[in-house]
């Protein structure tokens, strides 16, 4: 159903006004945890859409968004219980991980606490599917939802594994291209030295 | 001199740096010897480097299909390689993996050929297109990081940008515009931004791998007019024909570093090595994020800098450059012996500046860089 355009100016500021009225603002607790835990720079967009936190103008941030994004940004802030289905525009997969997790009440309750966050997210979960679990990753600094991140160790170790056929198959492929080549080098040579000595035969 | 001298001069000098009568089958391929001894591996970091840029060449072209070199797109254009291109993301870590790869190459080679005194007459041409290609080669470095246009590109070529204008500060005269005007020529703009983008691809695709492929030909040619330096001062242990014997073992050891490489492509994104706010893309409104450095083949001057004088490692960066132009002649009597000696040395300042450079600042300046 399409609303008059009065109609939908009027969810948006009457969204607006609430929306102000709350905290509009990242929690720098837990990233102040993960810079001190793991010794690397994070930014908001560990668990934001945007790198400076969802206050401002640009794409992923509050001033952004548009009527429907507000009513999901409302949505996802009155998620105060664990289990609830959270979907806010300003946070990325990770944030929303996190809120569905454990809930709002409960983790602005471990704004002073944030080292106990990690015991309570999903050990299995692993939205980057980089074979390092989310929460490994957020107590390493590495960014859960990007695959070209995280502990270069074990990310070499996980994709070898996953690439063990493509490795074996190239190394393969390589072996027998140089062999075949070694072999057709020799082969000149000899053709080489045989027309060599047919010469110096019939000088 | 008379003119007729001087030519005449000129010709013999050349005739002897490049003996073009032995452009023939015979010296080239068939009556190429190859000496071994103890030092015999230092034959290969030459080919190798090759291999390198010749992987460079082919993974550079495949990525220029689908990459855009504008500040809006350019940053999306290699995330779409990354995660959207089949085969995209091997392609652009075997670019970026062998980047590095060539650098290191060309560096150990540079070092080998002057412990082995390769650099002596009449090879003092092959030498300074070897240092020629040294320079191309951390051109290709610093023109190659802006592309991605992540944070890290974009913040750490401003300091690049920065430390070329300083120079400026310490040039008498009219020379002192000349860093200004340089950087001004080739930032194209009060800012790095889509001038400077425009500029960097240009000499990153086109200038630059002209100018390589100018000095690698002539640096092959040499190579091949006189063969190669016996590279001890005592009687090799024995020769082995160039083709096929050295020829074999030298494409052995490039099928060696091309699966090392495939597997270090397949295996561990390049991008892992930073902290992930640096490769996020360049918001020029956002802060600059903490952990802002060069590529790892720039802190034999990053860390310097950030410890000493900035004249003084400018100084030490120039006097260091003049002495690897004038090598064939300044240690044209220096045993091997002492050269190997000062070769040691300076791969112990480069490995330690490499390896250990952020321990060596806190020693001296405490707190984090």
């Amino acid at each position: 159903m399409k609303h008059p355009f009065r109609y939908r100016w009027g969810i948006f500021l009457t969204l607006l006004l609430w929306t102000s009225t709350m905290r509009l603002r990242a929690y720098p607790e837990f990233r102040e945890f993960i810079v001190k835990h793991s010794q690397k720079p994070v930014n908001c967009a560990f668990c934001h859409q945007h790198s400076d936190g969802p206050e401002g103008m640009a794409a992923g941030q509050i001033g952004a968004l548009n009527a429907d994004q507000l009513q999901r940004l409302a949505r996802a802030r009155s998620a105060f219980e664990p289990g609830q289905a959270v979907d806010s525009p300003v946070l990325n997969p990770f944030g929303n991980s996190i809120i569905q997790r454990v809930g709002k009440k409960k983790f602005l309750e471990l704004r002073l606490h944030p080292s106990e966050l990690a015991p309570l997210l999903d050990p299995a979960s692993d939205l980057d599917q980089d074979g390092i679990p989310d929460v490994k990753e957020y107590l390493e600094g590495t960014h859960p939802v990007n695959p070209n991140d995280g502990n270069p160790r074990m990310l070499f170790w996980v994709n070898l594994k996953r690439n063990l056929l493509p490795l074996a198959m190239t190394f393969s492929a390589t072996v027998a291209g140089l062999f075949g080549l070694f072999h057709l080098l020799r082969g000149f040579d000899r053709a080489a030295r045989l027309s060599i000595t047919k010469e110096i035969t019939t000088e | 001199m008379k003119l007729a001298e001087l030519i005449q001069t000129s010709r013999e000098y050349l005739s002897e740096r490049l003996p073009l009568k032995h452009l023939d089958f015979q010296h080239m391929v068939e009556k190429k010897e190859v000496p071994v001894h103890r030092l015999s591996w230092g034959y290969y970091t030459g080919g190798l480097a090759l291999f390198f840029f010749l992987v460079q060449v082919v993974t550079g072209l495949l990525l220029l299909f689908y990459y855009q070199p504008t500040v809006s797109d350019a940053h999306a254009s290699v995330e779409y390689i990354t995660d959207h291109v089949t085969g995209g993301a091997l392609i652009r870590n075997l670019h970026a993996w062998t980047s590095s790869a060539m650098i290191l190459a060309v560096l150990v080679h540079l070092l080998m050929t002057f412990a082995m005194k390769a650099f002596a007459r009449p090879r003092e041409l092959t030498w300074l297109s070897g240092v020629a290609l040294l320079g191309i080669t951390f051109a290709f470095g610093f023109t190659g990081y802006l592309l991605p246009w992540h944070q890290i590109a974009v913040n750490a070529t401003k300091i690049g940008m920065q430390t070329i204008e300083a120079l400026g500060d310490f040039l008498p005269g009219s020379m002192s515009e000349w860093p200004r005007l340089i950087r001004e020529t080739i930032q194209g703009e009060a800012s790095v931004g889509q001038a400077t983008l425009s500029r960097f691809y240009a000499l990153h695709v086109i200038v630059l791998p002209f100018s390589i492929a100018a000095m690698l030909g002539l640096h092959l040619l040499g190579i091949q007019l006189h063969g190669m330096s016996p590279g001890i001062d005592e009687e090799p242990r024995k020769q082995e024909r160039f083709f096929p014997v050295f020829l074999i073992k030298d494409l052995s050891v490039w099928g060696v570093a091309f699966m090392v490489l495939f597997v270090l492509a397949l295996c561990l994104p390049f991008e892992a090595l930073y902290a992930y706010p640096l490769f996020a893309p360049f918001d020029p409104k956002s802060s600059t994020p903490e952990g802002i450095k060069p590529e790892w083949y720039f802190y034999f001057v990053y860390y310097p800098l950030e410890i000493l004088p900035f004249w003084l490692v400018m100084l030490g960066q120039a006097v260091a450059g003049a002495v690897l132009l004038v090598t064939p002649w300044i240690f044209r009597g220096t045993s091997r012996k002492s050269l190997r000696l000062l070769a040691w040395g300076a791969a112990g300042y480069l490995l330690a500046m490499t390896l250990f450079g952020e321990q060596i600042y806190h020693l001296f300046k405490g707190g984090t860089l």
